[in-house]
């Protein structure tokens, strides 16, 4: 099962690349991430006034030659980066083919296993209308099969609401880290203001966002009842070019709507639809680290 | 408004596969999707963008229904409201003969000119005012000059054709006559089917006519439009039925002449006959009519149909006659008292009478009530003071009055002066050359001279209520009268309408829709039962009830108070049975061709026509919604 999100190929190719951060975060172990507090790296940092009980091996004697001062040199602590992935798996997620499922479980493995690589915690938050037990953050290369054990065991059903599932998510307190969401942002109750959540709780979201073929290239013609499939509702729609050009100004609204809304917050985009293969998507991002 | 060809409304049929295909047009492939935000945000758009685009379908829908209902509507000729004359007073006269109960195109004449005459009667201007007339035998106002659109409805609704031709001339004289010195405007509307024989003289006084044709035209009908049912001599039980039978129409016809006798199951015989168009063919079929447990023989019914192939009859109404049997066992004839021995003579020759003598006091020991003697009484002398019902001679009066007949004082040797050929009774008995000895004459009101002599009345003839009785104010055998032929022949005359009356069940027969005139004492209770089955009722005053009957031929069964009679009642008129529109309208000595309203004429070819666009129509629709164009389409 596992071996169907990950190729080996695939995988030689993701063991070069690191995820992208645009934050740093405090870690909870030694990592190979900056963290927002001062360690034992070799990467100066910063200068302070030396007090009884420091280590005296950081003092810069240079700078007491020049200032008669006693001053520390401070180096950035690397730490590690908790990753979540919060997946949708609602019911809107199973059409397509493959599935949007499939896809953003794909990208939460690859993403999973850049991760457990390169020594960050990992998480996964699978979610419909509410965030669903997750996998705890874990760590080491070692886990993950078991990452990849549990995304495979994700099928969808139930509503979407990322409202509801952020704020269930930060009722639980998780450390700040890397929030990648994958799904296709459908979702009647909106994003802004869940994602605008996150950043406020020091969180740095990445939108993955994922969407069918028949989504982006809807049928050329014929009269249609679609059915949606989380709520039911039906909209009857006889495909001529008029109502097919609606659809896609549509569509392309709203993906410019999220795309600039990311750019704007300082987020991370990626289309992971369209004539690009997900394992592109998944590198171009990746390789903007 | 009205429609000349309802049945044409059935093309309005054609919605429902219309509108079936429609909704085959709309179904649509159902598709799971993953939400239907951006669908809806999208249709959304293109609603704010073409506000018309959700009716669109609709609006095809509703405009091919549009045609489909314009294009029955259209085949049923509307007709009526667009040629309604308006006037302040408007006097409408109906033809109610029985040619306008002819049927086409699922309604009579009748009911298509109650119609055109309620959409008048709505058309009326403000203040307006109308009155109809019936235009029967008599011209009847069946309501007066009236504004309330829904009592002239009632009055149309009641119209029904009669038998008796109709004399429009002086319908219309009388609608004149009510319209003089009505303000400008006014005029009368004659709705006939003009199938009338003769010339409409319109002489109105100023008052405009519009003369407007109900019907398309000329209808298929054959008719019975003569018959009878003579006893054959010398043969007890047996009798000739004679029909004569026309037909009009465009082709021949094959029609069955088929007699059953009323009351009883089963033909007693049939004819087949070929009748040319505008001919008439005599069919004549030898039958047995048994008389039944009463002695009564039952009427002959004689039925015209079609044979296989032939076409169809619009007038059922002249399809059947009826006639009374002739084959009745004899008449009982009652001689009360002594007649002359040359009366008792002629009565015992005739071979259909059955003779019984009897006397004042053993009349009177009868209980008439619980068995009454039906035939002929021939009373000479005196006469019973409460006689029993029926047909009675009464010869040389002995008291001063007599079946409310004063009789006078003898007179010698009066002189015969006039005497009415037309009466039944007189036939063939031409009495120049009788002498009478001696005479008392008779006078009274409710007499009817039959022969009138220089001292008076000779014989009188009185209707009672209970029957007929003729009264001679002499003694034949004191006369030379006995000598010569018309003795016999008014004697037999006498015999054969007791006969005939006997056997008409006690009422004269009419013709089709003509009142039933029944005997009937003051006050009597009258049941009569329709052929149909209707019930109907009446009370006698003056001697007669007089019921109002619908006009259905057949047999009419009568009971006055509880005493069983029977009325007959058969179109037999060739004049009626003709539909075809033939009347001329005359207006002021000259021919007024275009005041008969000829519009109707044109209903040959168009419908066809419009028809034919209709299927296009159709062809249409299906074009347009077969798979193949949907796919092209998108």
């Amino acid at each position: 099962m596992s071996a169907s999100l990950l190729d080996p190929d695939f995988i030689r190719r993701l063991a070069r690349l690191r995820l992208l951060v645009r934050r740093r975060f405090a870690g909870t172990a030694g990592g190979a991430r900056r963290s927002t507090r001062r360690g034992a790296s070799v990467e100066f940092a910063d200068h302070r006034a030396y007090a009884p009980g420091d280590d005296i091996r950081r003092i810069d004697w240079n700078a007491y030659a020049r200032l008669e001062e006693l001053v520390l040199r401070l180096y950035v602590a690397e730490e590690d980066l908790t990753v979540y992935l919060m997946l949708d798996r609602s019911a809107s997620m199973a059409v397509g083919e493959p599935s949007k499922l499939d896809v953003a479980k794909r990208l939460a493995a690859a993403l999973a296993y850049i991760g457990l690589t390169g020594s960050e915690r990992v998480s996964v938050v699978p979610f419909g209308a509410g965030a669903d037990r997750p996998l705890p953050p874990t760590r080491g290369q070692r886990r993950v099969g078991h990452v990849l054990k549990y995304l495979d065991a994700i099928e969808p059903s139930g509503e979407t609401s990322l409202r509801k599932t952020v704020d269930e998510f930060l009722a639980r307190r998780p450390r700040p880290g890397l929030v990648i969401v994958l799904g296709d942002m459908l979702d009647p109750d909106g994003w802004t203001r869940p994602l605008d959540r996150l950043l406020s709780e020091k969180h740095e979201p990445v939108i993955f966002h994922v969407l069918a073929s028949e989504e982006v290239e809807p049928p050329a013609g014929g009269d249609f009842a679609f059915v949606d499939s989380e709520r039911g509702k039906r909209v009857e729609v006889s495909l001529d070019r008029r109502a097919r050009q609606a659809y896609l100004a549509r569509l392309d609204a709203f993906v410019d709507a999220l795309e600039g809304y990311a750019k704007k917050r300082g987020m991370s985009y990626v289309r992971a639809f369209g004539e690009l293969s997900l394992e592109d998507a998944l590198l171009s991002y990746l390789r903007a680290s | 408004m009205t429609f000349l060809a309802p049945y044409q409304l059935l093309w309005l049929g054609l919605l429902v596969p219309l509108v079936v295909l429609y909704v085959l047009k709309r179904r649509r492939q159902q598709r799971v999707v993953g939400s239907t935000l951006l669908w809806e945000q999208a249709l959304r758009d293109l609603r704010a963008e073409r506000p018309w685009k959700k009716l669109s379908p609709q609006v095809s829908l509703l405009l091919q229904a549009l045609i489909i209902i314009a294009g029955a509507v259209a085949l049923a000729r509307p007709a009526g409201a667009g040629r309604a004359p308006q006037g302040s007073r408007l006097a409408l006269v109906v033809d109610v003969s029985v040619s306008m109960a002819a049927r086409e195109g699922g309604s009579s004449r009748i009911e298509r000119a109650a119609a055109i005459g309620a959409d008048l009667a709505r058309g009326l201007p403000p203040g307006g005012e109308m009155m109809i007339v019936e235009a029967s035998g008599e011209p009847v106002v069946r309501a007066p000059f009236e504004r309330d659109a829904t009592a002239l409805e009632r009055a149309l609704g009641e119209l029904e054709a009669r038998g008796a031709r109709s004399d429009l001339e002086a319908a219309v004289s009388l609608a004149a006559e009510r319209l003089q010195g009505s303000p400008e405007g006014s005029r009368v509307v004659v709705l006939t089917d003009a199938a009338i024989d003769g010339t409409l003289a319109i002489d109105a006084h100023g008052v405009p006519v519009d003369v407007q044709r109900v019907g398309s035209g000329a209808l298929p009908n054959s008719a019975i439009v003569d018959a009878d049912a003579r006893a054959r001599v010398g043969e007890l039980d047996r009798a000739d039925l004679f029909a004569r039978v026309a037909h009009h129409g465009p082709r021949a016809a094959d029609l069955y002449v088929t007699a059953t006798l009323g009351g009883r199951e089963g033909a007693i015989a049939s004819r087949r006959v070929r009748v040319e168009p505008g001919a008439m063919e005599s069919v004549v079929m030898a039958v047995d009519l048994p008389p039944d447990a009463a002695g009564r023989s039952p009427v002959v019914e004689l039925r015209i149909s079609p044979a296989e192939g032939s076409e169809p009859d619009a007038l059922p109404e002249d399809d059947l006659a009826v006639v009374p049997s002739p084959g009745r066992r004899k008449l009982p004839v009652f001689l009360v008292g002594t007649p002359p021995a040359s009366v008792e003579r002629v009565v015992r020759a005739d071979p259909l009478t059955e003779v019984f003598r009897t006397d004042l006091d053993r009349l009177a020991e009868r209980d008439e009530d619980a068995d009454p003697l039906e035939g002929l009484f021939v009373y000479t002398g005196d006469v019973p003071g409460d006689p029993p019902a029926g047909d009675s001679v009464v010869i040389a009066p002995a008291g001063e009055r007599v079946f409310e007949l004063a009789v006078g004082e003898e007179v010698s040797h009066p002189r015969i002066l006039t005497w009415d050929e037309a009466d039944p009774r007189l036939r063939f008995t031409p009495l120049q050359d009788v002498h009478l000895a001696s005479l008392r004459p008779l006078e009274g009101p409710a007499a009817r001279s039959l022969v009138t002599t220089s001292a008076g009345v000779a014989i009188a003839s009185v209707r009672r209520s209970d029957g007929e009785t003729t009264v001679l104010g002499f003694d034949p055998s004191r006369s030379d009268w006995p000598a010569q032929p018309s003795f016999v022949v008014f004697f037999r005359n006498l015999l054969e309408r007791a006969r005939e009356r006997r056997a008409a069940g006690g009422v004269p027969a009419g013709t089709l829709g003509e009142p039933l005139r029944i005997p009937a004492p003051d006050g009597a209770e009258v049941s009569v039962e329709t052929p149909s089955g209707e019930a109907l009722e009446a009370i006698g005053r003056g001697g007669l009830a007089v019921v109002p009957v619908p006009a259905e031929p057949g047999v009419f069964a009568v009971r006055v108070e509880g005493v069983p009679r029977f009325a007959l009642r058969s179109l037999l008129d060739a004049h009626e049975s003709d539909l075809s529109p033939r009347l001329e309208v005359t207006e002021g000595g000259e021919a007024a061709q275009g005041a008969v309203d000829e519009a109707d004429e044109h209903a040959e070819s168009w419908p066809w026509v419009a028809g034919l666009l209709l299927l296009l129509i159709l062809l249409e629709v299906l074009w347009a919604s077969r798979p193949s164009e949907r796919r092209r389409a998108l």
